[in-house]
């Protein structure tokens, strides 16, 4: 081993390459797959809803709207009557949606320092939306009030569990919380599991779970949404029925889309989706370089070698000695690459956290890092180094 | 024309000091075509490699065709060889990728000439060892005697003053090596002084001028006294 | 010299074509990974409007209430309203205007001519000066006066495209168009209009595709249309019944001016502090004035319009490349080195180190520009990819002339770069060893 790292020393410059390209591809490729379960880990967060049921219409109104409320109410009735809708509501905003309804709550009339929360408002959202009730009540019929309605503030609230334990730990049910409507506070009654919010980076990272439901009916010109919970059987149906049920109703307004929630989801993802894959297809790459780096390097040193590995195996070293020398010399730079490479990659993570808000490379990256990268180094060197086994004593003897 | 005085030559590496070249002392004069014949290790290769330029000298002095060489850097060096000297080596050292034309052409390119003037150049040096018809060819496609004859060319297109040879006939059959020596004698024969170095004593008794490198020092023998008094000596490899 | 330096590289490349390859894919894949996200970059943070950027200014200030205040945080988002058309009535600048992003609905006219669906556009609403101050070109006709302005007269502008759709022609001055159930006049057509980025209102999309139709900010109000944008509103706690209203306690509303020159910036600070002064005696500002005056490249900054993505899209791919270099730099050290019989035969032959070292150099650069001519390719099929992108800036993504010549400048540039350790190892080379045969 000692006569290795001599031998290393005297070819120093070829040496520092090999572990500083190894080191590199470490510290790039650990984070590149930290980053990558990151955004699976965010693609993969729960809505909150009954995905596989939902379909969101929108629409707008031409020209000014002077009965937007009524024509809801008749836009809804028409849309429950559709074969497979099984309930429908008029919303202002959905998960992972592009319209953001938010406002600071504080639990303390005219603090300042309050969370910034999303604010859901519609008739019977828990319900049409499959939201997930774990405590308390849902509103009742005479607590909503309409939104666009200045005289009248909704008196009662329900939050997300993350939310009622932030303010309430002890038990947030029957107690206040202002700053969503008027001064006067709204009650909590019921405490929902989850529900995503539209932009999860408004307010940041931190208050992305806390949101609230307000018994609030939103004509359609306020909020410019309906969900419909249906049939998953009967979608295509569904869809194909809405625009011309709601036309009938009244024709002065515009449908905008209609999607599944599946497909709201899908193109809220795609940026992570596609960032992911370009985190994997440079991974990758950077590997097969460095694997094809180090089968250069080590052929290059094969063949400056080959008399004196003809000289070991004229003095009685055998094949698997031959081989298990450059196998060694291998492990042994991929081992100070390793070491070398781990630092640049918390290095490189330090720099991540503070430019791009990602958290901590956990330290089971380590030795998973190290595995893969040992692992890598031996098969990128077992051709030459076979190679260099195949020697034949006889070139000690040679003098051309 | 080619002088050297009292050169040493000192090789320092971390645990041994070895002095391949000890106050060594000769004159070349203009014409002269001169065997070098030394045991092994006894400094003939690093003689070689002093006078071609090719490795510094310790101490002493080294004067090449009225150039004296000490403190040239190595543009300057490299110029005054490429200009003054020809190298033939034991194993011709052609470069592989190029044809024969392009390997003469090598020397050429280190020199301000128009394009016109390194063809005619090639093609003399070529019609001189009698290769012109194999321009085109390179050199895995020749003899031995035939890769050595390119890289005579090769040392003579640029009319170098002095040929140095390091043991040229060494990997030659006896046929073509007196070829090669008839060359190199024709080639003195016009002006070009040639030292060879060499342990064949048939091959230094040809020459007009016979110096023994012992020990790091050269001494001039009698014409074909060459190697009768030699003791085996096994010096340090230099 | 350099003609036969090159020859030699173009031979010794083909005479070792894996190791070749092996180079040149490897600067290849880091110079078209680098170029893709470089391009988007460049496209992405452009000046959209070099000519005045230094010139155009966009204002906020704090109207809000005492309660939270926290001394040196950033003004309002945007502006106010009544702010806002307060401003404009001075005109304190050379040009301003105030805007809000909005959508309308056009329909065919009553009388059927020309029967289309209704379809939905983006739209803005806005006031005279913004034609002039952000060089909108016009093909037939041209902007709306500020009288109109003060009289809500129904007067519309809009995109070449959109004449074209709803009627066939561009010779459109005059005729009307119905948008939301009212019938308004087009006074002007212009060419298509979009900066990149969309500097003049970043809360909707920074990249895209640019409103199709324009209308005086106060038609809009007047007739209740439709606005979208970011509203931030605060108050005193209490509901506020219409957001939009002239005094409503509401930020949403973008003000840009236009000063004769760039140190006019300072003056005009100093008139909205005494404006903020004004109000905050009038009883309408409760904190100490703090104004915002930001030129196009500030504000640009100042909102990171670059998404995140891309910027760290960017330093992956040139972490990426910097591997493929030390790669490189290996191979061709190899390469080099495998020579030095050869090299040691030119020095003997009275190469001075330098030519030597020239040589080597050159071939680095040569694998460099084959390297690079595949990278154009590999650029070529990213920027194509990210032109598949669900993004506002996918059909943006094109090579440009200066960054094909960037592109082969960065491949030859790393090349020679990563040649230079090499290089100077292959020159060092001693010729004595190599020429003596043991």
């Amino acid at each position: 081993m000692l006569q290795i790292l001599s031998t290393l020393r005297r070819h120093r410059t070829a040496s520092i390459l090999i572990v500083l390209e190894i080191a590199l591809t470490c510290a790039i490729v650990c984070n590149a797959i930290f980053l990558i379960r990151e955004r699976l880990a965010r693609m993969d967060q729960s809505s909150g809803v009954a995905e596989d049921e939902l379909i969101q219409v929108r629409l707008t109104g031409i020209g000014k709207q002077d009965n937007a409320s009524a024509i809801t109410e008749q836009d809804l009735a028409a849309l429950r009557a559709l074969p497979g809708v099984k309930k429908a509501t008029s919303i202002n905003m959905i998960p992972f949606g592009n319209s953001s309804w938010n406002s600071s709550i504080t639990k303390v009339l005219d603090a300042t320092d309050g969370p910034n929360c999303g604010m859901y408002m519609g008739k019977n959202l828990i319900d049409t939306m499959g939201i997930r009730l774990i405590a308390g009540r849902d509103f009742l019929p005479e607590e909503y009030v309409a939104a666009d309605d200045d005289k009248h503030d909704p008196k009662q609230v329900i939050v997300t569990k993350a939310l009622a334990d932030y303010f309430y730990p002890e038990g947030a049910l029957g107690k206040p919380l202002y700053g969503a409507a008027g001064r006067e506070p709204q009650i909590i009654v019921g405490i929902i599991d989850h529900i995503a919010r539209p932009n999860d980076g408004f307010g940041g990272p931190e208050v992305k779970d806390y949101a609230i439901l307000l018994p609030a009916t939103m004509p359609f010109s306020f909020g410019g949404r309906y969900v419909l919970r249906v049939d998953p059987a009967q979608t295509a149906a569904i869809l194909g029925a809405v625009d011309s049920t709601l036309t009938k109703v009244d024709p002065n307004r515009l449908i905008l889309d209609h999607m599944t929630f599946g497909q709201i989801r899908r193109d809220h993802f795609k940026g992570d989706r596609a960032m992911a894959w370009l985190l994997l297809g440079v991974s990758i790459a950077l590997l097969v370089i460095t694997a094809l780096g180090v089968v250069g390097l080590a052929s290059f040193w094969v063949q400056q070698r080959t008399r004196q590995i003809g000289v070991r195996r004229a003095l009685g070293a055998t094949r698997g000695d031959i081989l298990r020398y450059f196998q060694l010399e291998n492990f042994i730079l991929a081992t100070l690459g390793i070491v070398v490479g781990m630092g640049m990659a918390f290095g490189l993570n330090e720099l991540l956290m503070r430019e791009y808000a990602i958290p901590r490379l956990p330290g089971t990256f380590l030795p998973i890092g190290a595995a893969l990268l040992w692992l890598l180094g031996q098969i990128a060197v077992l051709g030459p180094a076979l190679r260099a086994s195949l020697i034949p004593p006889a070139v000690a003897t040679r003098t051309v | 024309m080619f002088r050297m005085k009292d050169v040493s030559k000192v090789y320092r590496t971390e645990m041994v000091e070895t002095h391949a070249l000890r106050n060594l002392s000769l004159d070349v004069r203009e014409g002269e075509f001169v065997a070098v014949t030394g045991p092994s290790g006894s400094g003939k290769t690093t003689f070689l490699n002093i006078a071609g330029l090719l490795e510094e000298l310790t101490r002493g002095e080294y004067t090449l065709d009225g150039v004296d060489v000490k403190n040239l850097d190595d543009r300057a060096r490299s110029h005054l060889r490429n200009a003054k000297l020809g190298f033939v080596f034991q194993s011709f050292n052609l470069i592989p990728d190029l044809d024969v034309r392009d390997n003469v052409d090598v020397p050429l390119r280190y020199r301000k000439l128009t394009r016109g003037e390194r063809k005619q150049r090639i093609d003399k040096a070529l019609d001189r060892v009698g290769l012109a018809s194999r321009s085109r060819h390179f050199p895995a496609e020749l003899s031995g005697g035939q890769q050595q004859r390119v890289a005579i060319a090769r040392a003579i297109a640029g009319e170098p003053k002095i040929l140095l040879a390091d043991e040229p006939t060494g990997n030659l059959d006896s046929q073509m090596a007196r070829e090669v020596m008839q060359l190199l004698e024709e080639l003195n024969a016009q002006g070009t002084v040639v030292l060879l170095v060499t342990h064949d004593p048939e091959i230094a008794a040809r020459a007009q001028r016979n110096v023994h490198i012992v020990d790091g020092q050269a001494t001039d023998l009698e014409r074909g006294a060459a190697l009768i008094k030699q003791p085996a000596q096994s010096a340090v490899s230099a | 010299m350099f003609g036969y330096y090159f020859d030699l590289a173009l031979r010794s490349l083909k005479r070792n074509r894996l190791l070749t390859a092996l180079m040149v894919v490897a600067i290849a894949f880091g110079v078209g990974a680098s170029m893709t996200t470089l391009t988007v970059l460049h496209i992405l943070s452009a000046d959209p409007i070099p000519q005045k950027s230094d010139r155009l200014f966009f204002v906020t200030l704090d109207p809000r209430r005492a309660l939270g205040f926290r001394p040196g945080e950033e003004a309002t988002f945007q502006m106010t309203r009544l702010d806002s058309e307060t401003l404009l009535r001075d005109g304190h600048g050379k040009h301003q205007a105030m805007m809000t992003a909005g959508s309308s609905s056009i329909e065919p006219d009553r009388s059927g001519v020309g029967r289309f669906q209704p379809f939905r556009i983006d739209s803005r609403w806005t006031s005279a000066d913004f034609f002039t101050m952000f060089d909108v070109q016009f093909i037939a006709g041209g902007p709306w006066t500020a009288t109109e302005d003060g009289r809500a007269t129904r007067v519309v502008v809009i995109t070449r495209e959109l004449a074209q759709k709803v009627f066939g022609t561009t010779e459109v001055v005059g005729r009307p168009l119905r948008v939301d159930n009212t019938e308004m006049r087009i006074v002007g057509v212009i060419a298509e209009y979009r900066p990149t980025p969309h500097f003049y209102d970043l809360t909707n999309a920074s990249y895209g595709a640019g409103e199709q139709l324009f209308a005086p900010f106060s038609v809009a109000m007047e007739l209740k249309l439709q606005t979208s944008g970011n509203m931030n509103c605060w108050g005193d706690g209490e509901s506020v019944p219409d957001s939009r209203a002239l005094g409503a306690p509401c930020d949403w509303v973008q003000y840009w001016v236009e000063l004769a020159s760039a140190d006019q910036a300072d003056a005009y600070r100093e008139y909205l502090v005494h404006y903020s002064e004004d109000q905050a005696k009038a009883g309408r500002f409760q904190r100490p004035p703090n104004v915002r005056l930001r030129d196009v490249r500030e504000f640009l900054d100042y909102m990171k319009v670059v998404p995140n993505d891309v910027r760290l899209q960017s330093w992956i791919a040139f972490a990426f490349l910097l591997v493929c270099l030390v790669n490189t730099i290996g191979l061709l050290l190899t390469k080099f080195l495998r020579r030095a019989g050869e090299i040691g035969v030119r020095r003997a032959l009275g190469a001075s180190k330098r030519a030597i070292f020239v040589q080597l150099l050159v071939e680095s650069g040569t694998v460099g520009l084959v390297g690079g001519v595949l990278g154009l390719g590999l650029a070529w099929l990213g920027l194509f990819a990210v032109r598949h992108q669900p993004v506002d800036y996918a059909d943006l993504a094109h090579l440009d002339v200066r960054m094909l010549a960037f592109t082969f400048a960065l491949a030859i540039v790393s090349s020679v770069l990563a040649g230079l350790l090499p290089a100077w190892r292959g020159c060092s080379v001693a010729p004595a060893a190599q020429l003596k045969s043991h």
